[in-house]
């Protein structure tokens, strides 16, 4: 995300940005055989964490093959928000989830996660990876995913779905984990299906299991990409239920999403994307009574 | 028919029997320990490492397990360099050319197997584990790896089943297995249907022990594709207000 080569031909080894307000020290990178600058803050736990903004991203560049899916995006979440991402399929929606925790690696930009930046360089094809493989693992376990095809480990039953991330990737202890477990379960209202698999839930418990599997790492932000889409129409109230639930708890949201309703009511803040671009951005209710543009106005339309 | 020869020569085929378990134990044993990291590498393995994998899963399958156990106790012994090797005392004895033969036969098999079950894995399991923050290799412990095993246990049971029917081939380099047992009895009293239709029930026996094992792990491990609780599902009563 960040053109480390500029600094190649500086024999520094420890340098300030001002940019950012961090220290740089100087590292080897062992697969291009260069040297680059990185912020101190990222070995040091918790040091930038003091960050209003639980999630940003700045001039986010996507492209698969020739196809530019998204073309400079900026967002910042603030804690406590609820962000919807509208927009017709093809708009780059999903991408730009999959983008902030690194399922898609972005061709230019920068992700900002509690304040900390994600790594990336260049491997020998050219092509951007990670730079640090375990602070991206660190940062994906900070941000809970809820998936629109649930995704929940068939062979698993529910509580095991639940516990799986905490227990084996934060390495939480399993009783602790087991009783928060189930206090999410009960709070997403399947506390009578712990030990039942999966398959032998209706879609709409899925999803609500995959809500409580996010909650239970307690993560820094959820990131919901449609949760509702792959629903029975019956079966989307008892999920949007639960997210206006957490939204009143003041959790920090992402949502993709066609509900128009539950952007309008629910969120805080409602975002527009366009070919790759956000062309409306404001509180719901500022969007969608006083839209600023065309192209909005006809989306709403369509929908509503 | 005269039964009381094998009753009165009952402990030739215990030994055969004994002989048999251990072999085919023995080689599945080795043959999934070494198929395991085999599959995961094939699948995984950067093109360097998957190469020499193909290679050795072409051969094992493209070749009768007859001709390879003879290449291996016939054919090594032909060349004075693997005489003179420590490793000849090995080689040398029957049991183990069988027993490697065998291993490395069915973990070719294994491999192919396991290397189908974890392809398999729903793409979106692999996402979640991926979004949560798990590592490759504790990706593959706690979801590829539990859930290709799930996958690749019906057509593991065949194999088996495979090895055990295939190691009767042990027989013909002078191992005293189950056929080697009806071969002795055979040529003491020249009765073959006697001789060999006991081996035939022995091998019934067996298939049908590890038949049921594998019942009670697939009731285990496929709880989560079996309906819930099938006390519930109940026949629903004919609407009685329908009309024409």
């Amino acid at each position: 995300m960040y053109n480390y080569s500029r600094y190649n031909n500086t024999f520094r080894l420890f340098g300030f940005d001002f940019n950012r307000n961090c220290l740089l020290y100087q590292r080897r990178d062992p697969w291009v055989k260069q040297y680059y600058f990185l912020p101190f803050s990222i070995d040091v736990k918790g040091f930038m964490n003091t960050s209003q903004h639980a999630i940003s991203v700045e001039q986010l560049h996507k492209s698969f093959g020739d196809n530019q899916v998204l073309k400079g995006i900026n967002l910042t979440a603030d804690r406590g928000e609820v962000i919807s991402v509208l927009g017709s399929s093809g708009s780059g929606k999903s991408t730009l989830l999959r983008c902030m925790n690194l399922l898609e690696i972005p061709n230019s930009g920068i992700v900002r996660v509690a304040g900390e930046e994600v790594l990336i360089k260049k491997n020998r094809k050219g092509e951007n990876q990670p730079a640090d493989m375990k602070q991206v693992e660190r940062i994906r376990s900070k941000l809970a995913m809820v998936f629109q095809q649930f995704n929940l480990w068939a062979h698993m039953t529910i509580l095991d779905n639940v516990m799986e991330a905490p227990v084996h990737v934060l390495r939480q202890r399993r009783a602790e984990v087991r009783e928060r477990a189930i206090h999410y379960l009960n709070k997403v209202g399947i506390g009578d299906k712990l030990n039942a698999y999966p398959i032998h839930l209706s879609g709409g418990q899925q999803q609500r299991a995959a809500i409580a599997r996010a909650l239970c790492i307690e993560p820094e932000v959820i990131l919901f990409d449609e949760p509702t889409s792959a629903l029975d129409p019956e079966l989307v109230g008892e999920v949007l239920q639960v997210m206006r639930d957490l939204a009143d708890e003041g959790r920090t949201m992402i949502v993709v999403t066609h509900e128009m309703g539950f952007a309008r009511e629910v969120s805080s803040r409602t975002i527009f994307l366009e070919q790759g671009l956000i062309i409306e951005d404001g509180t719901s209710q500022q969007v969608f009574d006083a839209p600023k543009t065309e192209r909005f106005k006809t989306f709403i339309a369509a929908m509503m | 028919m005269d039964f009381s020869i094998i009753t009165g020569n009952i402990d030739v085929y215990l030994e055969g029997l004994k002989n048999t378990l251990i072999l085919v134990s023995l080689s599945l044993i080795a043959g999934l320990a070494m198929a395991i990291p085999l599959a995961v590498l094939r699948v995984i393995g950067n093109p360097f490492i998957q190469w020499p994998i193909r290679a050795f899963v072409y051969f094992f399958r493209g070749t009768p397990l007859l001709v390879q156990m003879f290449l291996v106790y016939y054919g090594f012994g032909q060349f004075d360099a693997m005489k003179d090797s420590f490793l000849w005392p090995l080689f040398k004895e029957a049991y183990f050319c069988a027993l490697l033969t065998f291993s490395l036969n069915t973990c070719a098999y294994t491999v192919e197997i396991l290397r189908g079950s974890i392809v398999a894995t729903p793409h979106g399991e692999v996402e979640a584990a991926t979004a949560a923050g798990m590592s490759r290799l504790l990706m593959l412990r706690r979801i590829i790896l539990p859930s290709a095993f799930r996958r690749a246990l019906p057509a593991y049971s065949n194999e088996i089943i495979f090895m055990l029917h295939g190691s009767a081939l042990a027989s013909v380099i002078t191992i005293v297995d189950i056929t080697g047992a009806a071969r002795i009895i055979n040529s003491r009293f020249y009765s073959p249907y006697e001789a060999f239709i006991t081996a035939a029930l022995f091998y019934m026996a067996i298939t049908f022990t590890i038949v049921f094992f594998i019942r009670l792990l697939e009731k285990k491990w496929h709880a989560h594709l079996q309906p819930a609780d099938q006390s519930v599902i109940t026949i629903e009563a004919p609407h009685e207000n329908i009309t024409g």
